[in-house]
């Protein structure tokens, strides 16, 4: 039998108090080592499932299992539970409280009940990760936004989680902030970590995750790999998503050609590569 | 606010320990206050204008700007001083040189104590001053309420500022019964974004392993002993001049 994931969510149900219904009978499976890009428009309640995620919300129904054992709610398990999952919010403005950005960054290593000299080590090691090693004294609130979402992310990143759910990580970052922190990220999964992001962004979720699950009206219709599931018109359209522009691209390329000998270019890079290659073939 | 937390953070002095600005800004804050005020303020005024500005690297508009506030109340105050109302024979007003010497002691006074306090917050930022406050005994809780205020005060100016732009591109200032309506419109809103700021950071707080202490590493600075000992030795120096000089034997 294979191990069980690290993280599920089965038959999830929610509702607001007030009896606004955000998740119904959702399932999600977070395996070890992946990327996973929850995609789904504004207001569809990614971010309610991401609060489930880490035990800041209790659902009404269903279940939260991690590594295959039932989540319980008492102090104890939501510390254990916390330590191993770290959220990040979409806005830093929620996360940073402290007015230095070292000294932001130390708040959970020193929750983790580390001494103080390796916290400072944890702060050396997550800003570095993130490339803002040079904010370490700069006032929290003097910093762009870009730097304060990397600070946010540093913050959690420094309790060394073994997954780290962002929600909406590149929401609000210019394209130059977006490819460092796709960097950043990119670094950390390489190390181990297990990365979980929501995004509206079909390209972000295309070309950057390994894993991706649609999510529409407080339940997930699918989960898979990005090419398959990418490539299901009909369920996109039922979402009220677009398919990613690279994908249809690569289709029309490969129409007439037979079954594609070779996987999907997944960047910009890739398909520019993929097109040279079929014009210089047409003019030989 | 902005200006005095920017050079708070940027100073040339910005690094050294809180100490050595804080035991200096209070000795001479002390001394302006016993000392004779004709003689000794002057010297203050220009040993706290020479270090925020030769030292610290704070640019002499700046520190000028700060004391031009104080300074437009207490000119405003002061000429009352100088005079005195008499009701005895009807009502007169008296210009005494007892008052105007009173009022020109005054005046001196109050700006050397005040470029004390300039120097130290235009060289010194809140977050480096609060741990001082938990050396001498005030409880975690305050601290921390201090800290959170100061991080807080500058997330809901920026919201005021915009919120109030936003507005005035609508017109909302043209006229003073509108610009009062804006006003308690954007109060009001205020208010509300400050509740649900302040519950979505106790979720960013929460899964960062939050548990009641909002506990943070200390700042690495080191405590020079001699620039400590320097400044008190000047400030002894600057007392006696201007002790010196207010009996005349110097």
């Amino acid at each position: 039998m294979s191990p069980p994931p690290l993280l599920a969510v089965r038959r999830l149900e929610y509702a607001y108090p007030g009896g606004i219904v955000a998740l119904h009978g959702l399932d999600l499976t977070i395996e070890r080592g992946r990327k996973l890009a929850i995609l789904g428009p504004n207001g569809s309640g990614k971010t309610t499932l991401l609060l489930h995620l880490n035990g800041t919300l209790r659902p009404g129904g269903g279940e939260i299992l991690l590594d295959g054992r039932a989540v319980a709610y008492d102090r104890r398990v939501l510390d254990q539970w916390r330590r191993r999952v770290g959220l990040v919010l979409q806005d830093p403005e929620d996360q940073l409280f402290a007015a230095t950005v070292g000294q932001d960054v130390s708040f959970g290593p020193l929750n983790l009940g580390l001494s103080e000299a390796e916290a400072r080590q944890r702060v050396g090691e997550a800003l570095t990760a993130l490339d803002i090693a040079s904010l370490a004294d700069r006032a929290t609130h003097n910093l762009s936004f870009g730097q304060k979402k990397r600070a946010a992310i540093a913050g959690i990143l420094a309790m060394r989680p073994e997954i780290l759910v962002l929600d909406e990580p590149t929401a609000g970052l210019d394209p130059q902030g977006v490819n460092q922190l796709l960097e950043a990220l990119q670094q950390l999964h390489e190390a181990g970590t297990t990365l979980v992001f929501s995004t509206h962004d079909v390209e972000l979720a295309y070309g950057w995750a390994d894993q991706v699950a649609v999510f529409h009206d407080g339940t997930v219709l699918a989960q898979g790999d990005p090419d398959a599931v990418l490539g299901d018109r009909a369920l996109l359209r039922q979402a009220h998503l677009q398919p990613p522009l690279l994908l249809e691209l690569a289709q029309l390329l490969e129409a007439g050609q037979g079954e594609p000998g070779w996987p999907q270019p997944r960047s910009r890079e890739a398909l520019l590569a993929r097109l040279r290659e079929r014009l210089r073939d047409r003019s030989a | 606010m902005r200006a005095i937390d920017h050079h708070a953070w940027t100073n040339r002095w910005r690094d050294r320990h809180p100490a050595e600005k804080l035991a200096p800004a209070g000795g001479l804050l002390l001394l302006s206050l016993v000392a004779p005020p004709l003689t000794t303020g002057p010297l203050i005024l220009a040993s706290t204008t020479l270090v925020t500005v030769r030292g610290a690297g704070v640019p002499l508009r700046t520190l000028l700007q700060v004391l031009a506030t104080p300074a437009a109340f207490l000119l405003a105050g002061v000429p009352f001083l100088a005079v005195s109302v008499d009701f005895a024979n009807g009502f007169s007003l008296q210009l005494s040189s007892a008052g105007l010497h009173m009022a020109l002691e005054t005046t001196v006074r109050a700006l050397a104590a005040v470029s004390c306090l300039a120097f130290l917050t235009l060289t010194t930022p809140l977050a480096d001053l609060v741990p001082l406050l938990r050396r001498v005994g005030v409880p975690a809780g305050i601290i921390e309420l201090i800290l959170l205020v100061y991080r807080l005060i500058f997330l809901f100016a920026e919201r005021a500022l915009t919120g109030r732009q936003a507005q005035a591109a609508r017109l909302g200032y043209t006229r003073l019964d509108r610009a009062i309506y804006s006003m308690g419109l954007l109060a009001g809103n205020l208010f509300q974004r400050a509740l649900a700021q302040a519950r979505r950071m106790e979720v960013g707080l929460a899964a960062r392993g939050y548990t009641g202490e909002l506990r943070v590493l200390r700042l690495e600075q080191t405590l020079s002993w001699w620039r400590l000992t320097a400044s008190m030795v000047l400030i002894g120096l600057i007392g006696l001049a201007g002790n010196l000089l207010a009996c005349g034997w110097l």
